[in-house]
This record gives structure tokens, C-alpha cells and sequence, in this order.
């Protein structure tokens, strides 16, 4: 074991020297080192190539103009960081190294800045498939996870202290403290850190806001002019900035006045328990993101958009349905749809997407079926109908020239013959793909339905009919155009016949399909074997 | 219904109780404040005549008298029913337990002064009530309530801590053994064991007093009602409890010679303490009560207490004590005794700032989910959550239910086990530190309570791990672990850099090392961290779970267990993120112990102290280094990267896909490791419209299967998918996108494949 860490450790030595030279000296272990370390994987390749891989991206981040700001506050923080420990050392004081963490904090949240400044310059790669914003997250999550570990080595330090509180040196205290809150309110307002101040606003309140709103909107009671300034809830970082500068003065009155050296122990415990209150909800909210949950304030749209689909015809169910965040903001998800066996995959998959589509940008939808090898059909036809083109527009008047519309009335009232369960006591789908009788109007397609029975007006799904219309009227308005939708259902009858056979040769599936598929997308209603669904339709 | 929710959310004043206006009130406030400053001089002067009169007796004649005189005022036997027998019992109970706080009261009383009594002891039930409302349930009221709490504790531990009460003095005052009664040595002696100084005893004492009477005002609501009010109960139970106490008086008063000269001119001072400690205040609080609301009673009531406890405190020069003992014994150092410090100025001030916002009535900030609005345009709330959640089982049984999960499953059991060994140590360390007075020991000891914090996280991913998916975590908790292993990396991050720290501030100025203690501390921490590697090495060629490292050659796990061998082969076999992360932290604890060893030897044998620093840096470093391989895969985790040991196998897997019968292209494939046993992936597929999609969806599965994706969607389509899609979508640039798509897609079913 010695020896393989000893040669573990000679190997590593080597090639870690050059990445010293350039961050590795000058940060202590930063989560920029550790996540491009993650990423660019500096020691598999030679050593040259990754010190040259990381200069390149960062000169690639160099080349902002913007990033040159950030720099020049990172050089900054990190004098102020050495000064203030420094003075941490020589006035033995617990308060202040505690509000140094917070300025190494702005220093790691500077960082974070960098990197999304990266992310956003970076395409997706192949491994990295969703490309790199989770990084931000990470970083993140990183920097608020690595200052509460900051915290609490001060909690333990300070425990230590109680029992032996040494003599703190109050020279350096105050100078130190109002360096550091200058410098880290210079940080924070100057800077726009994007990340951060997503989180920040999309975080869960911190006891410590929580409190400080609770005062002050007592205080907008007697001053309202102070609203603007603290009243929704104010920014964690400049609270605790603020909070723990106001606390390391205390400590220094009451050290200078009554020699109460206890009293910096106390304040750094206060210091650090405030920042474990500020980081951990901004900690909790970017860990989710990076568990691949779903966001708890998507959840009520989202169970909205998913009872809307669960209502479409043909729907049985959705089921593992994943979603989730990529970065902070962008929703991905996946899910499975169970549709009845003579529904048309594609017209449901593209009725789902469309639906879920303006919430969940990177979606994919499965279709499922059960039993789709079973012939859905008793008889088999033998089709006659022509190969039709391919495209659905032709589809639509190939049939629809070619099939009298007259067969569609006795098929809706045949005994049924159901593989699945019918939704009887479901509420009326939103638009039904072929109701008869309904459809006799030629170009607006499920439009009516649609607009009669859609209960959500407002949800920014506008539904485009007209536009719908509009495309597919292209090819309605052909020849036999203006004579219902379901009369394809025939076509259904000759597709699915066709599948029960099973025949694995392509030609064959190619003429049985090509001529079946566009029907197949409203074809519910064959002769043979009519669904059930049109029972709540029935006079 | 609207009504109902609007008013509860709606925390304006408007909208919440109707407070009267103070002007009407003023007499009921005049008559408090007048009440509660009688009972505060009240108080200073039974602590007076506390110092001659026995305990016992003093209560007794105090209940004695109130009796009497509530049996005047009240007639509790000629007027209203009957008692029966049982209710006599019940009062007995009550008389007993009465007896019992206000001798703990009073015995507080004895050992820390009559203003800290007053500041501790005289809480209205409504305060502490939500105090301890705060305390111990989650709904306490919204964060006003929080901060009460938080001041009314500040407080108490400015009184134990800050407030330097001539310590010494009253310890030097009270040798054991000179105490009057069994009952009072036995509480002294109580508090001598605790060790610590009597007044800090009664402060305890007197919050746990508290606590005490405020349960048992709660539990004798209902014996009030039963005997028909609270004002009859009271005389009744002044009149048991001197009856209860009578037989003790008896026998107390041969038995102990009284230091009491003349009770006669103690007449006075007991009829002042009985009428304005027990009846006045009684009476004055009773009918408070009734006019105002109780929480404004308790408001004003506490801040006159309290400010006339701090005045009379400033004032009060012992008139009465001096005028008694200059009878019998020459007057002492009397007056330094409980005197006013900045301890208990602060946490007087502490006390009336948490009364009052404890006290002040509770605004409903309950939290409601907003659902929406009513017709009218008010917003409707739900507040199904919060009642859902006190249905929250008892903690005992919460324990066990939790020790039976992680005893189910190895790598839980494994850290259970080992944290147990852990903190024993820690234990056996800090308990032989206090004993031994040795300071190095105590914050060794300290150091490997934080080291646990580690260990305890990995615990709760390991159990987190098998809960059940949610709603929220929709995939399952698999991939807690894998975070917990990037967080303990981190943790090993930040130990190494404070090591590094540390020892580079020494090697510039290495300090004098006392090595007596080190080498048992060392060698007992290297043997339990000893018996952690083994138990965690062996878990790791148990895991069987697929590991999230590959590629073992490059990352090291700094351990030459067997696991590396197989692992190349199957893909599994190595452990977790989690238990990596815990096993390292175990390493680096072990090497902390060696390094320690090391460096006292070479201390010892040739005074290097230098070596000291250089074996730390030595250690930070290969900590720094080991961690670094964990944290690049938990990175890598959880950027979502294709799992790497996978890699190879997903894209001979695509190009499969690819000649599959009827596919013509893919895109958007995602591939990523969600936890240890589970790889997600999404793909969709362009397919002709002539092929059935289930079975392309069939096949595709059965073939990422194979390349090891075990939770898989994908999205078939076809032409018309297209179609429909820049059908239903609005925009232009959608439709144009759309209509690029599916040209692009018939363009490829003539037969040239551009991918």
C-alpha cells in the first residue's frame, strides 16, 4: 500500500509542477483547478499539452473583455485575502479569520464567474453531451459547499477556544474587518456574477433574510421609504457581509471596553452560523439541480401540462416521467407515453412534444404500445388501395378523394372489440382527432374540438390552428379536399392488417405502410374493428 | 371558504385580532404594574427573612396565611358544590405538586438572589409556552417567534456565563454539611455533583422550575373547572398544602434550634410577602386576564417586573436583614452579595426584549402554497402541507426504524460500525482529557468529532441511497452518494489545505512539541483507523455495484486491495463514490497518525523538531493528490460526461443503430451515469415511414442494453412528425426549422445519407 501511494505520489508530483506554475501556486486548492481538472483530464496526456490546454482556454476566456474586469477583482480579493490573514495571525483573533472565509468566498465566487463566462463560449462536446453548463452549477456548488466546511473548521476551533481562550490583539481587528467588507461589497456590487445571482434569487430564503425581513418590515411600518431598499427580501451576501462586520464590531468594543476576550470566540461562532444559514439554501438548491431533480416550483406546471396530455386522444398514460434542470434554468426530461394500439404514434408524438416542448427543451418522448405485435385486425385485408405517396398531405387527399365518407357512420356503431381500456369517465378529450360529424368542415382539422372544450385558454400553448390549417390546407385543398377526416380510417384496417402479418421483408412493409401510415394517424374508426372511444360520442 | 383563507394568509393588522386601545385599559395597567412592583419587593424581602427563617417554614406560614385569607374572600366551602372524595385526592395530588415548585422557587431564591429569580422564575405561562413552542415543534410562528427564543436563551446564558456573582465567596460561604434541613443539603449536594457554583445551580434549577410550573398550571386547567374555578382552586390548595406541610413543620421544629430571635417582628414583613406575593398579585393577574387579552397582560405584567426587580436590586440595602442580625450576630460583608452585574443587566434586558415579542400575539404567517385566484381576484392558498406533516412518528421508534435500514445493507452497516469505534475513541480521548486536565488531549479529541462529521454524511448518503424515487427525485436517491463522494473529497480538500497551512507557519517558526502524550493518542487512532481500512477495503472488493471510476491504472485508489484486479475486467467491483470518499478520509486520518508517529520519533531520537512540519506537508500533499482522482470523477458524474467505461461500447452501440433496418439517422444522443447502478440515456431516431416503430424502439433498447444503458427513452420520427410539428407550432422560426427537418429528412430517404 506505502509503495503504491509513494509511486502514486512521485508520478503525480512530476506532472503537477507545471499546473503549479500557473493557478496551483497562487489559489489554494480553487474549484476552477479542481473542475479543470475534472474536465480536461491533465494527466493522461503529457504534461505539455494540458498546461497548453489550459492556457488556451484561458485565453479564450482572456479574450472577453468583460473577463478582464473579473481578473483584475480576482488579483484584488486575493491581496485583500493575504492581508487579512496576515492580520488574522498576528491579532489571534477567531471573529476575523471567520469573515476572511467570506472574502476567500467572493474570491471562489469570482471564479465562478470566469467559468460561465467559459460555459458560455464552450458548444457541447461529444462526451459531454449537454454541454457545459452544469459546470455552473458545479462551481456552485463547489464554492458555497467549501465555505461551509470553512465554517465549520471555525466551529471547531472555536469549541477548542472556549476551554482556553488565548488574548486577542484588538490593533489590526477594526481595519481588518472594514477592509474586507470594502473590498467584498466592491466585489459584489461591481461585478455581475450571473450564477450567483441566480441562485441567490432562486434559493430558499436564509434564516438570517428571513429575520432581517421580518425586522424591516416592522421598520417599512414606521419608514415606508425604506421598502425599495429592504422589503421583498435583501441580497444574502451583502446581509452577511454586513451582519458580520457589525458583529466583529461589537467584538472590538467590547474587547477594548471591558477586556472580554470570549466574546471573539462568540462572534466567530455567529459568523459561521450565519454563514451556514446564507450557503446552505444556495448549497441545497444548486445540490438538487445537480441530483437531477425535478425543480419544485416546475412542479405544478408541469403536472398541469402532463393532465393536458393525458387527455389527448389516444393517451392511456405517462409514465417515468424525468425531468429535470441542465443548467440553471434550462429543463430537460424524458417520458413515456402509453397510447391505445390504434392510435397514431406520431400525431400524439408530435401533440405531446408541442405541448411540453415550451417548458422542457430538451425533451424526448417515447411511445409505447402494448402488444403491438398482435394484429389489431381479425381479417386481413388484402389492400387494394393504392401505394400512396409518402407525404401526409397526399395522403389525406389520395383518401379522402378515393374513400366515400359514407363508411364512417356504421363503423362508430359496432360492438367494440377492445384491446385497451376505454376512458369513459375521463372528461371529454381536448380536441379528438376524428370525431364524426364533427369534421365535416374540410380545412380546420381538430380545430373545432380543440376550441370548444380547451379549458386551459391562458397557458402560453397557443395551439396554432390557423397556422395548422394553413400548412396542411396545402394539401386539403387538392382535389378531393373538403371531405372528412375520418373516413381514413379504413386505411388503418389495411395497415395494421398487413403488421399482423408480419411479413420481415422491407418491400412489403414499405407498400403497406406507405399507403396506411398517414391514415393510420386519424385512423381510428375501421370497419372491422371500431374502438370503443366513440362511445361518449355516440347520439 | 375564500373568506377563511384570505383572513389566515392576510397577516395585516386589519385583518387579525382586535386589539383595544390602550386608553381604555389604563386603570387594569395601572393596577398590574402597582401589583407586579409589590411582588417584586415582595420577593427581596422573603429572600431577607429566607436567610433566617427555615425554608419549610417559611412556606408553610405563607400558604397558612393565604389561606386564611382566601378562605375569607372566597367562602370555598359554603359556597358552590360539593367536593367529592375523589376531588379531594386530586387535590391532595395538586397541593403536593404545588408544595414541590414553590419550594423549588424558593430554594432558588436562596442561592441566587432575588433578582435573578425574579428575571427567571416569574415568566407568564404564554411565554414560555411559546418558547418551548419554538423549541421543540417546527411551527413556531414565523421568524419573530425564532428570535424570542433566541434572546430569552442568549439571556440565560448571560446569567450563567457572564455574570460573575462573587463566585467565590458564596463557595467559600457554604462548607458542606451546615445546611438546616435533609431537603436543602440534599439539593446542595445535587449541585455540588453537577460541579458547578451554587448560583449557577439555581439558575438551572430555576429554569427547570419554571418549565415545571408551567406544566402544572396547563395540567390544572381542568381540576379548576372540575371544582368550580380558579380562584376557589386556589384557596383550597393553599389550604391543603399547609396541611401537607403541617406534619413537616412539626417535626422540623424541635429538631432545629431557630435562628429566629423574636417572630414577632417578623408579623409584618410575612403579612406584607403573603399580601402582596400571593393574594394581590393573583387577584390583580385574574382580573388582568379577564379585561385584556392574556398576551398583553403577560407583556406588561413582565417588563414592570422586571424593571422594578433591576431598580429595587440597585437600591435595596438590606434594611430588614441588617436591622435582624444586628440582634444576633454583628452585620458582614452582607450587602456585596448578588449585587448587579453587566451579566445580568444584559440578560435583563435580553429577558424583557423576549417576553415581549414571545408574548405578543402570534401573527399567522402560515405558509400556504398559492394555487391561484378566486373570481374576485384574491388569492387562494393551500395549506394541505403543513397539516401532513405532524403526522411524524415518535423519535424512539424513528431511531429504530433507521438502525434497522442500516444494519440491512453492507457498506452502511461497514461505516455504522466503524463510526461507533470512532467515536468511542473520541469519547475514551475527551473523558481521559477532562480527567487528566490535559488540553491536547481534549482538542485532539475534538478533531476527531469533526473528522466524524465526514463519516456521518457518508452514513446518511449510504441510507439515502435506497429510499424510494419521488415525485422530486424522480430518478431515485441513487446519485446522494455520488454528491456525498464529491463533498468528502471537498472536506479532504479543505483538511489538507489547512494542514498545508498550518505546517508552512511552523516550518518558519517551528514551536516547542510536548511528545509525552502523543504516542499512545497516535498509535490508538492509527489502530482504529487501522481496523476502518481494513473493514472498508474489504467492502470494496464485496461493492458489486459497477464503479464510477474506470480506467484504474490512471486513478488510484492509494490501496492495493485486490479490487483493481477485477475490476478492468466487468466494469464492477469497485466501490461507490460515497464509500471512496469515506475510505479516503479514513486514509488520510491513518496517515495523519503515522505522520504524528514519525515525527515524534525523530523528535525524540535527535530533537528535529523541524520534522514536525515537513511529515505534515508531506501528509497534505498526499492527501491533497489522493483525493484528487475521487473528486475527478464525481465531477465528471455530475457534469453528466458519458460514462467513460462505457464509451467504447455506446458507440459501436450507435453505429448499430444506425444500420438498423429502416433508421435513417439519429440525433440528440445524451448518455450519462445517473447513480453506481444506473446509466440514463435519451436518443432520438429518424426512422421511414414505413417501419413500425415499436419494434425500432424494441430493438434499439435490446442494444443499448447491451452497451449497459439501463434506463433508456427513446423518440421515434417519422416524416409526419415533422409535419405535425411545424403544424402546431406558432412561430415562424419554428415552422421554418420544421420544414428544414423534414427536407432535410426527405432528402435522406431518397437514398443519400449524409450521416
Amino acid at each position: 500500500m506505502c509503495r503504491c501511494l509513494k509511486k502514486f505520489f512521485f508520478c503525480r508530483l512530476y506532472h503537477t509542477t507545471p499546473l503549479g506554475g500557473s493557478i496551483g501556486q497562487t489559489l489554494p486548492p480553487s474549484p476552477l483547478y479542481i473542475l479543470l481538472i475534472g474536465t480536461i483530464h491533465p494527466f493522461r496526456k503529457t504534461h505539455r499539452s494540458i498546461f497548453g490546454k489550459l492556457l488556451q482556454e484561458f485565453r479564450l476566456v482572456a479574450s472577453d473583455r468583460r473577463s478582464w474586469r473579473i481578473l483584475l477583482f480576482g488579483t484584488l480579493n486575493l491581496l485583500c485575502t493575504g492581508c487579512l490573514l496576515m492580520w488574522c495571525s498576528s491579532t489571534n483573533s477567531m471573529a476575523l479569520t471567520a469573515y476572511t472565509y467570506l472574502t476567500i468566498f467572493d474570491l471562489f465566487s469570482l471564479i465562478t464567474c470566469l467559468i460561465s463566462s467559459w460555459v458560455t463560449m464552450k458548444k457541447p462536446s461529444q462526451v459531454y453531451s449537454f454541454g457545459f453548463e452544469r459546470l455552473e452549477v458545479l462551481a456552485v456548488f463547489a464554492s458555497t459547499v467549501l465555505v461551509q466546511l470553512g465554517a465549520l473548521f471555525i466551529l471547531k476551533e472555536s469549541v477548542e477556544r472556549f476551554m482556553e481562550q488565548p488574548e486577542v490583539h484588538t490593533g489590526r481587528l477594526l481595519v481588518g474587518t472594514f477592509v474586507a467588507l470594502f473590498f467584498n461589497l466592491l466585489t459584489l456590487l461591481s461585478v455581475r456574477n450571473k450564477p450567483f445571482a441566480f441562485v441567490s434569487e432562486a434559493a430558499s430564503s436564509s434564516w438570517l433574510q428571513e429575520h432581517v425581513a421580518d425586522l424591516s418590515r416592522s421598520l417599512c411600518g414606521i419608514i415606508p421609504g425604506l421598502s425599495s431598499v429592504l422589503l421583498p427580501r435583501m441580497n444574502p451576501f451583502v446581509l452577511i457581509n454586513v451582519a458580520g462586520a457589525l458583529s466583529l464590531c461589537i467584538t472590538y468594543m467590547l474587547i477594548e471596553i471591558n477586556n472580554y476576550n470570549a466574546v471573539d470566540t462568540a462572534s466567530a461562532v455567529a459568523i459561521a452560523l450565519m454563514t451556514f444559514g446564507t450557503m446552505y439554501p444556495m448549497s441545497v438548491y444548486s445540490g438538487k439541480v445537480l441530483l437531477q431533480t425535478t425543480p419544485s416550483h416546475i412542479i405544478g406546471q408541469l403536472d398541469k401540462l402532463l393532465r393536458e396530455v393525458s387527455t389527448l386522444d389516444g393517451v392511456l398514460e405517462v409514465r417515468n416521467e424525468h425531468f429535470w434542470t441542465v443548467g440553471f434554468g434550462s429543463l430537460a426530461g424524458s417520458a413515456h407515453v402509453r397510447i391505445r394500439r390504434d392510435a397514431n404514434e406520431q400525431l400524439v408524438l408530435a401533440h405531446v412534444t408541442n405541448r411540453l416542448l415550451p417548458l422542457v427543451s430538451t425533451l424526448t418522448v417515447q411511445i409505447f404500445k402494448d402488444d403491438w405485435t398482435r394484429p389489431l385486425l381479425t381479417g386481413a385485408l388484402t389492400s387494394s388501395s393504392p401505394a400512396a405517396p409518402l407525404g401526409s398531405a397526399e395522403g389525406y387527399s389520395s383518401l379522402s378523394s378515393s374513400l366515400p365518407p359514407l363508411l364512417l357512420s356504421p363503423g362508430s356503431e359496432l360492438d367494440p372489440l377492445t384491446s385497451t381500456p376505454s376512458k369513459l369517465s375521463s372528461p371529454p378529450p381536448e380536441f379528438s382527432f376524428d370525431t364524426p360529424g364533427r369534421n365535416v368542415q374540410p380545412m380546420v382539422l381538430p380545430a373545432p374540438g380543440h376550441q370548444a372544450q380547451r379549458p386551459y385558454g391562458g397557458l402560453g400553448l397557443a395551439y396554432g390552428a390557423p397556422p395548422y390549417a394553413g400548412m396542411l390546407g396545402q394539401g386539403l385543398a387538392r382535389p378531393g379536399g373538403g371531405l372528412g377526416l375520418g373516413v381514413q380510417g379504413l386505411g388503418a384496417g389495411f395497415g395494421l392488417g398487413m403488421a399482423g402479418s408480419s411479413v420481415p421483408s422491407s418491400q412489403s412493409y414499405r407498400t403497406a405502410f406507405s399507403g396506411s401510415t398517414a391514415p393510420l394517424r386519424f385512423g381510428t374508426s375501421n370497419l372491422l374493428a371500431p374502438q370503443s372511444q366513440y362511445r361518449q360520442y355516440r347520439p | 371558504m375564500e373568506d377563511k383563507y384570505s383572513s389566515n394568509v392576510l397577516s395585516g393588522g386589519k385583518l387579525g385580532m382586535v386589539e383595544v386601545p390602550d386608553s381604555r385599559l389604563t386603570r387594569y395597567i395601572v393596577l398590574l404594574v402597582i401589583s407586579k412592583v409589590l411582588k417584586a419587593l415582595g420577593i427581596f424581602e422573603s429572600y431577607d427573612i429566607l436567610k433566617v427563617v427555615h425554608i419549610v417554614q417559611f412556606i408553610f406560614i405563607l400558604k397558612l396565611g393565604s389561606a386564611v385569607i382566601l378562605l375569607f374572600f372566597q367562602k370555598p366551602f359554603s359556597s358552590g358544590k360539593v367536593i367529592s372524595k375523589r376531588q379531594w385526592i386530586k387535590l391532595l395530588k395538586h397541593a403536593v405538586f404545588s408544595c414541590v415548585i414553590s419550594l423549588l422557587g424558593f430554594f432558588g431564591l436562596t442561592l441566587c438572589g432575588p433578582l435573578r429569580t425574579l428575571l427567571l422564575f416569574e415568566h407568564s405561562d404564554v411565554v414560555v409556552i411559546a418558547l418551548l413552542g419554538v423549541l421543540f415543534t417546527n411551527s413556531g410562528g414565523g421568524p419573530s417567534k425564532t428570535r424570542g427564543a433566541a434572546f430569552f436563551i442568549i439571556a440565560v446564558i448571560c446569567l450563567l456565563l457572564f455574570d460573575n456573582d462573587d463566585l467565590m465567596a458564596k463557595m467559600a460561604e457554604h462548607p458542606e454539611g451546615h445546611h438546616d434541613s435533609a431537603l436543602t443539603h440534599f439539593l446542595y449536594t445535587a449541585i455540588a455533583f453537577l460541579g458547578v457554583a451554587d448560583h449557577k445551580g439555581g439558575v438551572v434549577l430555576l429554569v427547570a422550575s419554571l418549565c415545571l410550573k408551567v406544566g402544572f398550571h396547563t395540567a390544572s386547567r381542568k381540576l379548576s373547572v372540575e371544582i368550580g374555578g380558579a380562584k376557589r382552586l386556589y384557596a383550597l390548595d393553599n389550604l391543603v398544602s399547609a396541611m401537607v406541610l403541617l406534619p413537616w413543620v412539626i417535626v422540623l421544629s424541635p429538631t432545629t434550634e431557630s435562628k429566629v430571635e423574636s417572630w414577632s417582628s417578623l408579623v409584618l414583613p410575612f403579612g406584607m410577602i403573603i399580601f402582596s406575593v400571593m393574594i394581590l398579585e393573583f387577584y390583580v393577574e385574574a382580573i388582568c386576564c379577564a379585561k385584556m387579552e392574556t398576551p398583553r397582560c403577560a407583556r406588561y405584567g413582565a417588563i414592570a417586573l422586571f424593571l422594578s426587580a433591576l431598580l429595587l436590586a440597585n437600591f435595596w440595602t438590606h434594611p430588614l436583614t441588617d436591622q435582624l442580625r444586628s440582634i444576633g450576630k454583628p452585620p458582614q460583608q452582607v450587602s456585596t452579595e448578588h449585587v448587579l452585574s453587566g451579566g445580568v443587566l444584559v440578560s435583563a434586558i435580553f429577558f424583557i426584549m423576549s417576553s415581549s415579542i414571545l408574548s405578543s400575539p402570534s401573527k399567522k404567517g402560515q405558509k400556504g402554497t398559492l394555487v391561484g385566484y378566486s373570481p374576485e381576484g384574491t388569492p387562494l392558498y393551500n395549506f394541505m402541507g403543513d397539516a401532513l406533516q405532524h403526522t411524524s412518528q415518535s423519535l424512539p421508534r424513528f431511531i429504530k426504524d433507521s438502525l434497522k435500514q442500516i444494519l440491512e445493507e453492507y457498506d452502511s452497516r461497514q461505516i455504522f460500525y466503524f463510526l461507533c469505534l470512532n467515536l468511542a475513541f473520541t469519547f475514551v480521548e475527551l473523558f481521559y482529557g477532562v480527567w487528566t486536565n490535559s488540553l491536547g488531549l481534549i482538542s485532539d479529541g475534538f478533531h476527531m468529532l469533526f473528522d466524524c462529521s465526514a463519516l456521518v454524511l457518508g452514513l446518511f448518503a449510504a441510507l439515502m441511497t435506497r429510499w424510494k424515487a419521488t415525485r422530486i427525485f424522480s430518478y431515485g436517491y441513487g446519485r446522494v452518494e455520488i454528491l456525498s463522494g464529491f463533498i468528502n473529497g471537498l472536506f479532504l480538500m479543505v483538511i489538507a489545505f489547512f494542514v498545508f497551512m498550518e505546517s508552512v507557519t511552523r516550518l518558519l517558526d517551528p514551536p516547542n512539541i510536548n511528545t509525552d502524550m502523543l504516542t499512545p493518542v497516535s498509535v490508538g487512532g492509527l489502530l482504529v483507523n487501522l481496523v476502518g481500512i481494513c473493514a472498508f477495503s474489504h467492502a470494496h472488493s464485496h461493492g458489486g455495484k459497477s464503479c464510477s471510476s474506470q480506467d484504474h491504472g490512471h486513478s488510484h485508489h492509494g490501496h492495493g486491495h485486490g479490487g483493481h484486479g477485477h475490476s478492468h475486467g466487468s466494469g464492477g467491483g469497485g466501490m461507490n463514490a460515497n464509500m471512496r470518499g469515506v475510505f479516503l478520509h479514513v486514509l488520510a486520518d491513518t496517515l495523519g497518525s503515522v505522520g504524528v508517529i514519525i515525527s515524534t520519533i525523530l523528535i525524540r531520537q535527535f530533537g528535529w523538531l523541524i520534522a514536525d512540519p515537513i511529515c505534515s506537508l508531506f501528509i497534505a500533499t498526499l492527501i491533497f493528490l489522493s483525493v484528487i482522482p475521487l473528486l475527478k470523477d464525481a465531477c465528471e458524474v455530475l457534469l453528466l460526461r458519458t460514462p467513460p467505461e462505457h464509451e467504447k461500447d455506446l458507440n459501436s452501440a450507435l453505429e448499430k443503430i444506425e444500420k438498423i433496418e429502416g433508421v435513417l439517422s439519429y440525433r440528440d444522443p445524451h448518455f450519462w451515469r445517473h447513480s453506481a447502478n444506473m446509466i440514463a440515456g435519451t436518443i432520438h431516431l429518424q426512422i421511414m415511414s414505413d417501419v413500425v416503430e415499436q419494434r425500432i424502439i424494441q430493438q434499439v433498447t435490446a442494444i443499448l442494453k447491451d452497451a449497459g444503458v439501463n434506463n433508456l427513452s427513446v423518440q421515434v420520427e417519422k416524416e409526419a412528425y415533422f409535419q405535425h410539428m411545424s403544424g402546431l407550432s406558432t412561430g415562424f422560426q419554428e415552422v421554418l426549422a420544421m420544414t428544414q427537418q423534414m427536407e432535410s429528412m426527405k432528402y435522406l430517404n431518397d437514398g443519400t445519407r449524409i450521416m
